[in-house]
């Protein structure tokens, strides 16, 4: 015992004291700097992003590829934004949530859009935003036209057996409904911009049959912001054609056109600023479409 | 007795405290997972500019790089990306110059653009001719 405590009190030592201090200050040292003091965060990787954070950065990459069409940098940047995971299946992600989100709205978000897709779709990658705004085709810009009346159709001459007239047609301006032709029986005819101040952000819309005749009664639905639609029907404005129709957009904003059930492919058209010459005046206003479909010559 | 054990615990303390702040500081720093585009290395917030300055060459929306480059947290962001682009062009980085010389050009008009720049600027695509 003696010379137990003549060890103890030479060495000076309470080693249960020094462990409870050697705990607390441990436990303090770590709340100190992981709470109260952490290290200031300066070498973020992208994968270390917050969700919102990650989206941005796949969003530039993907604009960054429509730009240089460098698919391995485009590889390489994603897979530090999702080291562990399919990365075309996170940009497909990406674009469903930014649809679901309705981040739609603008030219811009459209773009984006279609810049994800033009990503991913070409490397196996799938998601919910698939097709939803194609890339439309070229348009060009052309100056605006004057709009010729139709030719007029000659008469045939009379027949020398008289003919027993017919009973007079009624409500001639009515809407005659045609019958229903099958899915897939319209394709789209025509796509052209024009640039007119009368007619700011207009899209005109025609429908015609396989002879070229304007086919009235054919509903027309619009559809923009990824929810929002209208829809209407041709030949309400028989002044213009029979198979007529139009719809006014708002400057600034993508609009896709479809006939419902009656075509695969639906142009989508945007409300961008252009510019026409008025006399000697350059006149900025909204870019308007013809958009026209013909009936399948079967 | 008491002594001895009041010191005992004052140099375990001391230890621990300087063992947890080693750690703390060191091998075992706290580990960000949710960090917001500010806090991107350099390397990859230089990256990320360089994209949204492509961006920009494809949808030719200023304001929506400006709205992507904001995220950043920079004071400036102008400063920044004009920093960034002089900094492109000293290292001589030939894919991206033009693309930067291009976003600063549509940040501060064609008319601020700094001298050096100038030589970069992409030619200007020449107005469609008008009819009627």
């Amino acid at each position: 015992m003696t010379s137990s405590k003549h060890v103890r009190s030479s060495r000076g030592v309470s080693w249960w004291a020094l462990a409870l201090g050697l705990a607390l200050g441990l436990a303090v040292g770590l709340v100190y700097t992981w709470e109260i003091d952490p290290v200031i965060e300066r070498n973020t990787a992208p994968w270390q992003l917050s969700a919102a954070a990650r989206e941005d950065y796949v969003v530039a990459v993907a604009l960054s590829y429509a730009q240089n069409q460098d698919i391995l940098l485009a590889a390489d940047r994603l897979r530090a934004v999702s080291p562990n995971r399919n990365v075309w299946d996170v940009v497909a992600e990406v674009a469903c949530n930014r649809v679901k989100q309705g981040k739609t709205v603008t030219n811009s978000d459209i773009r984006v859009i279609r810049a994800l897709e033009q990503l991913y779709r070409p490397q196996g990658g799938s998601g919910c935003a698939d097709g939803l705004y194609p890339t439309p085709e070229p348009i060009t810009i052309v100056p605006a036209t004057p709009t010729f009346p139709p030719t007029p159709t000659l008469t045939p001459p009379p027949s020398k057996t008289p003919t027993v007239p017919g009973p007079t047609p009624t409500g001639a301006m009515a809407v005659v409904p045609t019958s229903t032709p099958a899915s897939g029986a319209f394709a789209l005819a025509r796509l052209q911009s024009f640039c007119d101040p009368d007619r700011p952000g207009v899209i005109e819309v025609r429908i015609y049959d396989a002879r070229g005749n304007g086919v009235p009664g054919i509903p027309v639905t619009v559809t923009w912001s990824g929810n929002e639609s209208d829809t209407f029907f041709t030949g309400l404005k028989p002044e213009r054609e029979a198979g007529y129709a139009d719809f006014s957009m708002e400057a600034g904003r993508s609009y896709t056109v479809t006939l419902p059930g009656l075509v695969s492919n639906a142009p989508t058209v945007e409300a961008d600023s252009c510019q026409a010459s008025v006399g000697d005046e350059v006149v900025t206003t909204v870019t308007s479409y013809y958009v026209n479909f013909q009936a399948r010559s079967n | 007795m008491a002594k001895r054990r009041i010191g005992s615990l004052l140099v375990g303390l001391l230890i621990g405290l300087s063992t947890g702040v080693f750690l703390g500081w060191g091998p075992f720093p706290v580990e960000y997972r949710n960090s917001p585009l500010s806090a991107l290395a350099p390397r990859y917030q230089e990256e990320y500019t360089l994209m949204v300055a492509e961006g920009y060459q494809v949808d030719r929306d200023i304001e929506a790089a400006l709205e992507r480059l904001r995220p950043l947290g920079k004071p400036n962001t102008i400063d920044y990306v004009i920093e960034l682009t002089e900094r492109y062009i000293s290292q001589s980085n030939i894919p991206a110059i033009p693309v930067m010389v291009a976003l600063v050009e549509a940040l501060i008009g064609p008319e601020n653009l700094p001298a050096i720049m100038q030589l970069y600027r992409p030619t200007p695509t020449p107005a469609p001719a008008t009819q009627g």
